[in-house]
């Protein structure tokens, strides 16, 4: 930029290598908007060419030195000035001069670690940009080309079904199972609500899957008061109408595709983290509602094309109740630990959690 | 709350169904449009928003259902479009998966059902797979009266899609399944599982005070869980063995562990009616099972009487193959019925009767052959009297009315009492009744006995049969004082007359054991009886001595049994004369002279002088009406006319006596008859060796004291008449040739007539006499001009 419109000024335009062929993907700006960019992996090299086209022709323009940065970066947005940059690779174009006419320089970012996913949340934005900037005396001129990054996943090698009994006493309980602890993108929950005994009028049950962003690390108290939590509900999915009786086993199958996820994202550079939550909620005739959380790990896996309808199928796994024994009162136990543990500073006063009551 | 008028229940369901209906036209109509605009989703979205109305709450089972059946013809068209679309080949991909992103349970899964039989339709090897998941997805909808119609939609949408083949069509090579017939049994009968659970559990809803409203509204719905039953039927690929071994099985176990009255009545005659017989016959063991299973409050009785019904109009359909002969048919029932009674204490005492007729209908309907059966179940019945201490059943109660139905049902049948009779138990079952109703069963078998005209040939027979329908042979111990209505008794005890000609035996011997049995028994009857009962056991002993006469070729002893036949009928008249009878014994009297007289054996003639003078006493004694005197001495004049027995030393007293009886008698006009009519006697009379008697001279005595007689009465009217009536025994005698009648005693009666008839008053009995009168002096004139009888009557002056 130049003021007065005096002397020369140049366009600077970032064109990546192999970008025709390259996947975009969307993401939500802070306000909302969707805006597409190239792709990129972990690992994967960034390369391409820096135009540097100059305005006026027949008249040079003098720099003190033209660089490439490759940024990967954490803006909470309470606190603007101060990003957090975990990535910051530079490299140089060309060393002070002058340009004399348009000139294009390539760059390439070999190999370079991508370690977190691109994310826009409700208090804090993860991004991976390219910025080249041509120092000059006065302004430098600068020109930004954000990238979106996925973190793939392998299949967890471990992927345990979560099950558990939980009841209030003589009154509710049912035993309930999620095929598994880990779910991808596109996944199917598949499970099962059993119950033991149902003394309470059920209205309806659903299954909601709740996105819980937090930002700030609880841990250290220098940044205590910086700690926020945002949940919100993704997905309200209703699974049952109408009361059971004691016996009555209720499946459960929900396709993740159709929401809008991300993957689970646990302590990214110690600034924030976004975690998935399954919500079991009952609600009886009185509109009292009792419900279980249960923490799934949300992972993306690499695309690759959907099956038919029979993927939509789910697949029973009846014994998947009927092994409770022992086995269930262990993780009883364990979820009344976990009660104290993590619900226990839950807000709402009019829910209540099947334990507390 | 709008300030409107408070509405009627029934005005508010309108209103709301009203409401209801509005919302899925609009909606359907939406969803159309954007079908034919090809926007398959949008069309989605409105189908859902129409499903929406299907989770409500507020309406009545029978406006649901009004709601369900509109949107249920709207839901054709999506299919419609969609099948169509998938003909042509425009694929919707994770169409599946799409519907099932719908965030409300109800509207979802109709999609869901709705596109799976779209996918099922487009590619059969995948129908299994879809099959098991709806009806797995279907648990999702626990309210029972949304439930039911989901899964009622379920039903209807997979109607024409279930796998009905022994094997899997499908190949490897394939990768999909088809399925088979039992696939479609699993599903049907996951299905109705949970059907007969959301149906049960309405029962147990809500308030106690509405319960008979709701017991309605479940009555409203049954046949959504019945059509269940129906598709099980239809599946074409399930025979004998797979219905026993997983059909019924998988539908009793339901039935029976659903514990609930209602369900299980209509259940389990569903099950009879939707099954064919045959597979039932092959089945009844574990369906009578679980009959015996089920809840106290079911009325078992009729379901176990309907599957009779049916079992019996199988066997006896003819074009049908019958009862297969390995099947006991009868034992089954017998046992299982059995054990229904027993696991069930409380059952009404009619109720088991009621049973018992079902069986003893099988018994008679499958097993015509077998009387043993029949008895089986009279026995049984007998034992379970027995056992409840019932001895007394009281006429009118339901107990009464199915036992005298379940009693009525052989005699009915067989239509005829030799069978019934050996029938062991039916005669001490009989005695369980109290006295009317014995009454009525007595009748009742007397009447089929002469209906079917039913001949008893044997002495226990009679002995038996007697014995059963002792209260109309003799009186009972607990018999009403009041005596019954005279017209019905006599009506009564007229049957039982009929039924003594029904004792008949070919042979003779045992007829006479038949006729003393029968006698017994009737002899012990009291006198308002006898008079009915015993005459016909005299007239069947005279036929009977008439049997021996035609017998005396073959039977020596032939004249000692008519003397002993005659004996018999003689101390029978004895006892009705004790019974203070006179008319009746008089007549049998004389009817065993007649007979007598007629088969002649060795010692007939004393009998029938035994016989007739046993007539002149009870004429002398017993009869003081000079009416019926008049009539009993013209009976013993006829009586003596025809008889041809006796000789000279015992006619000469008997005729004797006739006239001088006649001849005292009080009432002149009386004398004057009988005095005219003994003249008969001494001309047409007739001794054992001499043929008639041909005696003018008495004639003419008797005649002429007739005349004289008829000149002493007072009363002319009376008097006229007389001469006439003699006129006509003069003439009579005079064709006859009677030598002491002349013309001119004809012509001075007449003369007298003549005389006498214009001073009679004119009356309705003088016009009789005047015709008498004038239709005998027609007679003579026509002899006069008659060419045969020319000079006959010459000298006559008419």
């Amino acid at each position: 930029m130049s003021f007065f419109g005096f002397g020369q000024s140049a366009e600077i335009d970032i064109v990546l290598d192999g970008q025709e062929n390259r996947r975009t993907a969307e993401i939500k700006t802070e306000d909302g908007k969707r805006e597409k960019y190239y792709l990129y992996f972990d690992g994967e090299t960034v390369s391409g060419k820096v135009n540097v086209n100059l305005r006026k022709s027949g008249s040079k323009l003098e720099h003190q030195g033209i660089k490439i940065e490759f940024i990967g970066q954490i803006e909470l947005y309470y606190d603007r000035g101060n990003h957090q940059e975990f990535t910051s690779l530079v490299k140089e174009l060309a060393r002070p001069g002058e340009l004399t006419q348009s000139t294009n320089y390539n760059f390439e970012f070999s190999q370079v670690e991508k370690p977190y996913e691109s994310y826009t949340g409700a208090n804090v934005r993860l991004r991976y940009f390219l910025r080249v900037t041509l120092v000059k005396r006065i302004s430098d001129t600068v020109k930004e080309q954000d990238i979106i990054v996925h973190t793939l996943s392998q299949y967890p090698e471990m992927n345990s079904s979560i099950k558990m009994e939980v009841g209030i006493e003589d009154c509710l309980h049912i035993e309930f199972e999620y095929n598994k602890s880990k779910y991808h993108l596109k996944d199917v929950i598949v499970g099962k609500i059993y119950f033991l005994l149902v003394r309470i009028k059920i209205k309806h049950m659903e299954l909601q899957v709740i996105k819980r962003e937090t930002t700030g690390t609880g841990t250290f108290t220098f940044t205590g008061p910086n700690t926020f939590n945002e949940n919100e509900t993704i997905a309200k999915y209703e699974i049952m109408d109408g009361a059971p009786v004691r016996g009555e086993s209720i499946p459960i199958r929900l396709f993740l595709s159709g929401y809008e996820l991300t993957p689970t994202m646990r302590d990214i550079n110690k600034k924030f983290s976004v975690r998935y939550y399954l919500n079991l909620v009952l609600v009886d005739e009185e509109e009292r509602r009792y419900f279980k959380q249960q923490e799934i790990t949300i992972f993306r896996r690499a695309d690759k094309i959907r099956k038919n309808y029979q993927a939509a199928l789910s697949h029973h796994n009846p014994s998947l109740l009927s092994d409770g024994g022992g086995n269930s009162k262990t993780s009883y136990q364990q979820h009344q630990e976990d009660e104290e543990e993590e619900d226990g500073g839950k807000e709402a006063a009019e829910k209540k959690d099947e334990k507390e009551k | 709350m709008p300030s409107t008028p408070q509405l009627s229940p029934q005005e508010e369901q309108e209103k709301l169904l009203e409401e209801a209906l509005n919302v899925v036209k609009t909606q359907a109509f939406q969803m159309k449009r954007c079908l034919d605009k090809g926007r398959l989703m949008d069309g989605l979205k409105h189908a859902s928003t129409m499903l929406g109305e299907l989770r409500t709450s507020l309406l009545s089972p029978k406006s649901y259902y009004e709601c369900y059946m509109a949107i249920s013809d709207e839901l054709r068209h999506l299919e419609m479009y969609l099948v169509d679309e998938f003909q042509k080949g425009r694929k919707v991909a994770d169409l599946y998966e799409l519907v099932q992103y719908a965030g409300n349970i109800v509207p979802r899964l109709y999609l869901l059902i709705t596109v799976g039989t779209v996918y099922i339709k487009s590619n059969e090897l995948s129908r299994k797979d879809i099959l098991k998941d709806l009806v797995e997805m279907c648990r999702g909808v626990q309210h029972p009266l949304r439930g039911l119609f989901l899964r009622n939609y379920l039903l209807q949408c997979t109607k024409n899609v279930l796998p009905d083949a022994v094997e899997d069509q499908s190949t490897e090579s394939n990768g999909g399944e088809s399925g088979t017939v039992m696939d479609s049994v699993d599903f049907i009968h996951l299905n109705f599982a949970e059907m007969n659970k959301l149906w049960v559990r309405m029962q147990h809803q809500g308030h106690s005070r509405d319960r008979e409203r709701r017991e309605n509204e479940r009555r409203e719905l049954r046949i959504l869980v019945g059509t269940n039953l129906v598709r099980l039927s239809q599946l074409e690929c399930i025979d004998v063995e797979k219905f026993k071994q997983s059909v019924l099985p998988g539908v009793l176990e339901q039935v029976v562990n659903c514990k609930d009255a209602i369900a299980q009545e209509y259940l389990m005659e569903c099950i009879i009616q939707v099954f064919p017989d045959e597979f039932h016959l092959q089945s009844l063991n574990s369906f009578l099972r679980a009959c015996a299973e089920l809840h106290p409050n079911v009325n078992v009785k009729n379901i176990i009487i309907a599957l009779i019904d049916r079992l019996a109009s199988f066997a006896q359909n003819e074009e049908g193959p019958g009862i297969p002969p390995e099947i006991q048919l009868f034992d089954i029932f017998s046992q299982q019925i059995s054990q229904v009674i027993q696991n069930r204490p409380d059952m009404a005492p009619e109720d088991i009767v009621s049973l018992q007729v079902a069986l003893i209908n099988l018994a008679l309907k499958c097993y015509p052959d077998k009387v043993d059966y029949v008895d089986k179940v009279l026995e049984t019945t007998e034992e379970i009297f027995n056992r409840l201490n019932l001895d007394h059943v009281e006429h009118g109660s339901p107990v009464s009315k199915e036992l005298m139905r379940l009693m009525k049902i052989p005699v009915d049948t067989y239509n005829n009492i030799l069978t019934v009779l050996q029938l062991q138990h039916f005669g001490p079952l009989f005695e369980y009744f109290d006295y009317k109703g014995r009454q009525l069963m007595s009748c009742h078998i007397i009447n089929n006995a002469l209906e079917n005209e039913t001949l008893i040939p044997a002495q226990e027979n009679v002995d038996s049969i007697l014995n059963i329908v002792n209260c109309l042979v003799q009186d009972q111990n607990d018999q009403p004082e009041e005596p019954d209505d005279p017209e019905d008794f006599a009506e009564e005890q007229g049957i039982m007359g009929r039924f003594i000609h029904l004792l008949q035996s070919s042979d003779s011997n045992q007829q006479f054991l038949i006729l003393n049995t029968a006698r017994k028994h009737f002899g012990a009857g009291g006198d308002k009886r006898i008079k009915f009962t015993l005459p016909p056991i005299v007239f069947a002993a005279y036929r009977l001595a008439f049997r021996y006469k035609q017998l005396q070729d073959e039977d020596e002893n032939w004249e000692k049994k008519c003397q002993k036949i005659f004996q018999f009928c003689h101390q029978t008249i004895g006892a009705l004369i004790k019974a203070e009878q006179a008319e009746i014994p008089l007549r049998l009297f004389l009817q065993g002279a007649l007979v007598a007289g007629q088969i002649g054996f060795e010692n007939s003639e004393t009998v029938a002088y035994e016989f007739l003078s046993q007539a002149f006493s009870i004429y002398e004694d017993e009869i003081s009406d000079s009416k019926a005197q008049l009539a009993a001495i013209t009976l013993i004049i006829g009586t003596l006319e025809q008889m041809s027995c006796f000789g000279e030393e015992n006619q000469e007293p008997l005729f004797t006596q006739c006239a001088l009886a006649a001849s005292k008698l009080l009432k002149k006009p009386d004398q004057c008859r009988g005095v005219s009519i003994s003249s008969h006697l001494f001309w047409s009379g007739k001794s054992a060796k001499s043929g008639e008697l041909r005696d003018a001279k008495r004639v003419s005595d008797c005649l002429k004291k007739g005349v004289k007689i008829a000149n002493q009465c007072m009363d002319s009217s009376v008097q006229v008449q007389l001469f006439v009536e003699v006129l006509n025994q003069y003439i009579y005698f005079y064709e006859k040739g009677c030598e002491q009648i002349s013309v001119q005693v004809l012509n001075q009666i007449i003369s007298k007539i003549r005389e006498l008839l214009p001073n009679l008053e004119s009356n309705e009995e003088t016009e009789q006499i005047n015709k008498h009168f004038k239709n005998t002096l027609e007679h003579l004139h026509h002899k006069l001009e008659s060419s045969e009888s020319v000079g006959q009557y010459e000298g006559l002056v008419l």
